[in-house]
């Protein structure tokens, strides 16, 4: 007979997953990295993973991790070993601590309270800055902070967040007492608006890469309001002792100006993070084995990332499929049951991927697991929705028809109800298929690899080529992956029942 | 014993009634026209025998004994049910519509071939229809396979609700003969639900006529033509076979 096999469907996910499933394999003691998203960040990670590769220890990175709070959490709970953090947002940002603490006294709290290990500075500090461009403050003779209230014609324009952040604006205006009204600018855009005259004054990062190329000046923080932003590696305390002794060798070895241009060879010279941490420890002295890492070719990481992509996605999908179609049926089944669970997978729609992904840390930690858990929950809503939608559709004459001749219930269902709605079902499948693949993208985020991973690292280089490295195989994913369910489609269901096109 | 007995048989729905105390008996092994104008409570009657419908009040006993409701498939698959518009299974071939149930009672496959012919010869549907899918036929064919799908487990009953309803008359006509041929063929108790009187009288050997929920006459259709018990009856006649 023909129609919907579930056997198939089985078969082709379990092949899938044995496929994809064993990609890790395990090994001589693996230390995980990980890293914020922006450019700094990636680069810091890259040293320490190099330095310790050079050791002889295999390092997974998990770099590009959106934002301080994933990454924190990541260590907490033992899915990263080690990532680099500055003091500053460890004080102001997680500790919350209400006045500003020594290094000494940081270390301490973190032991203490989360064991974890801040290690050595790397020794320098990517506090705020004020800037404003050379030229103008040659002319006008300006040095300090405090300078800048003898110029109350000066136009200041902030990032949103400087505006916001209780470190930021308020607390320095006070601090310097300066009686100006600052406008909010993007921070990409600000740097590009003090060339053209258009603004004097905005805020930076000390080791800001961009900061040469426009010719900034950075005023000193004569009264020394900005806290500390001193980078370390943070690592959790339970680690073994050599590792963090190597990764102490690493203290003190960068100054601000340094790191500036570290950064400016990433972003402004478009050189990769690995060939600029490669450098740094070569030139600090600091790699004893004189190997190279064997860098992988472009397309086995193409490869690996989509395998990675697939099985995020598929995994999602089936397990959806697993739950939806049977809620679907049950939706059919009892009104009663019906309205709570789809306003209930409706919700969950509503909630923004990244917000889901967040959520997800707290109970799975940071990776896969997260990452499955949000792309099954935003595949519930379109499978169950068609499924029930095509259970209730079914001609009415043939429903009481397949009652009428004597079919049980669950005859009804195998022999006439869902065969009659897999095309739709099929549909609904197809529909969360291609949002997860698409959704999968931001998995990135929190640590789950895949195709998102050089959308990430591109958005925060703000480098096209990198963000399509992930878009386009994402893309063409996508496509494929309708494709396929047109040729599933063919396979299950007979052609008179699908849907064409009108003529 | 009697095949079918409806005792004392009410049916609501809301407000609306659709029956009102119905009390009769069918006679076993031949055919039995239910008619009166729309609305009268046909289907319902009908459907109350294979359980579609539960009545609020009254029994309904099939095969000697009140129905079971808690085991209605068991009772549906002794009975052979079709409808307007034949309720075929698009995604199910002409041979697997016919065999469904067969293969679910786990038939022996021979058996079901040999049955599937017999039946098809019966109706006279080309055997060559067997792969074809009911958007393949005609109105008429489709008619057809929805009586074989009705007669495979050889049922000792047979409910068809306006079964040729939407047919052209020529193929009405044709159909109307084979099922006369199915009728003599096996001996088994038909009730018919029609809303054309002359077809009622072409097809069973007694009518029931309904009005407004409530059984105006039975009998033979000889006695019902000779004497009709009132008005309605009467006037119903008429309108119907005059035109």
């Amino acid at each position: 007979m023909r129609g919907i096999d579930m056997r198939v469907l089985i078969i082709l996910s379990m092949t899938l997953f044995l496929l994809v499933g064993g990609a890790n394999a395990a090994g001589a003691q693996t230390v995980v990295v990980g890293s914020k998203n922006f450019n700094e960040g990636y680069i810091l990670a890259e040293i320490i993973a190099r330095l310790l590769e050079d050791r002889d220890f295999r390092v997974e990175r998990k770099f590009g991790l959106g934002g301080t709070l994933i990454c924190f959490e990541a260590l907490k709970n033992g899915n990263i070993d080690v990532y680099p953090e500055y003091s500053g947002t460890l004080g102001e940002a997680i500790l919350k601590l209400p006045r500003r603490v020594s290094y000494a006294d940081l270390r301490g709290i973190l032991k203490q309270r989360f064991d974890m290990d801040l290690l050595g500075s790397f020794g320098f500090n990517n506090t705020y800055a004020i800037a404003l461009s050379g030229s103008l403050a040659q002319q006008r003779g300006l040095k300090k902070i405090s300078d800048l209230a003898r110029f109350p014609g000066l136009r200041f324009g902030f990032s949103h967040e400087f505006l916001n952040r209780h470190d930021g604006w308020p607390g320095l205006a006070r601090t310097y007492d300066l009686a100006v009204r600052p406008v909010g600018i993007e921070h990409g855009l600000a740097y590009q608006a003090i060339r053209e005259s258009k603004l004097d004054v905005t805020d930076a990062y000390i080791t800001d890469g961009d900061i040469e190329k426009f010719d900034l000046f950075l005023l000193e923080d004569d009264k020394q309001y900005f806290p500390q932003y001193l980078a370390a590696p943070l690592v959790r305390a339970e680690l073994d002792g050599r590792i963090k002794q190597i990764l102490g060798e690493l203290a003190g070895t960068i100054t601000d100006d340094h790191m500036r241009g570290l950064n400016a060879m990433v972003v402004l010279e478009r050189k990769s993070f690995a060939e600029v941490a490669h450098r740094f420890l070569n030139e600090a002295g600091l790699l004893t084995s004189g190997r190279q890492r064997i860098e992988e070719s472009k397309w086995a990481t193409l490869l690996y990332r989509t395998i990675t992509h697939l099985k995020l996605t598929f995994i999602a999908l089936i397990a959806g499929m697993v739950v939806a179609i049977p809620f679907g049926i049950l939706v059919y089944r009892s009104r009663a049951f019906s309205r709570p669970v789809m306003y209930f997978a409706g919700l969950l729609q509503t909630i923004p991927s990244i917000a889901l992904l967040a959520f997800m840390i707290p109970l799975f930690g940071i990776g896969a697991k997260p990452a499955i858990m949000a792309l099954f929950l935003y595949s519930l809503l379109p499978i169950l929705r068609n499924t029930a939608a095509a259970l209730f559709s079914i001609d009415p004459v043939l429903k009481k028809v397949s009652v009428g001749i004597g079919l049980t219930a669950q005859q009804r269902l195998r022999y006439v109800e869902l065969p009659l709605a897999a095309p739709t079902i099929l549909a609904g499948i197809k529909t969360a298929a291609v949002i997860n693949i698409g959704t999968a993208t931001l998995a990135a985020f929190i640590g789950a690899g895949g195709l998102g991973e050089p959308i990430v690292t591109g958005l925060a280089l703000n480098d096209t080529s990198l963000i399509l490295e992930g878009a386009i195989p994402a893309a063409v994913l996508a496509i494929m992956t309708e494709w396929a369910f047109e040729g599933l489609e063919k396979l299950m269901v007979p052609a008179h029942l699908l849907q064409k096109p009108a003529e | 014993m009697s095949q079918i007995t409806l005792e004392n048989i009410s049916k609501f729905y809301g407000d609306q009634q659709a029956l009102l105390d119905i009390e009769l008996t069918f006679t076993d092994d031949v055919t039995t026209a239910v008619v009166g104008p729309s609305g009268s409570g046909k289907s319902t009657l009908l459907q109350m025998i294979n359980g579609l419908v539960r009545p609020n009040h009254g029994t309904v006993a099939v095969f000697g004994k009140p129905i079971d409701y808690q085991r209605l498939p068991e009772l549906r698959l002794r009975i052979g049910y079709a409808v307007q518009g034949t309720g075929l299974f698009p995604h199910l071939t002409v041979e697997a519509n016919i065999t469904l149930l067969a293969r679910l009672a786990r038939w022996d496959p021979e058996r079901i071939k040999a049955r599937t012919k017999e039946l098809m010869n019966l109706v006279s549907l080309p055997l060559s229809y067997v792969q074809r899918y009911p958007y393949e036929l005609s109105g008429g064919e489709q008619q057809r396979v929805g009586l074989c799908r009705a007669m495979m487990l050889n049922p000792q009953i047979f409910l068809l609700d306006e079964p040729f309803g939407a047919l052209d008359p020529m193929t009405r006509n044709e159909i109307q003969r084979e099922f006369l041929h199915l009728q003599r063929s096996e001996a088994r108790t038909i009730i018919l639900v029609t809303h054309d009187l002359r077809e009622a009288l072409k097809l069973a050997q007694r009518l029931v006529i309904l009005d407004r929920g409530r059984l105006v006459q039975h009998g033979t259709c000889a006695e019902i033509l000779e004497n009709p018990a009132n008005g309605f009856v009467r006037s119903f006649f008429q309108s119907q076979l005059e035109t």
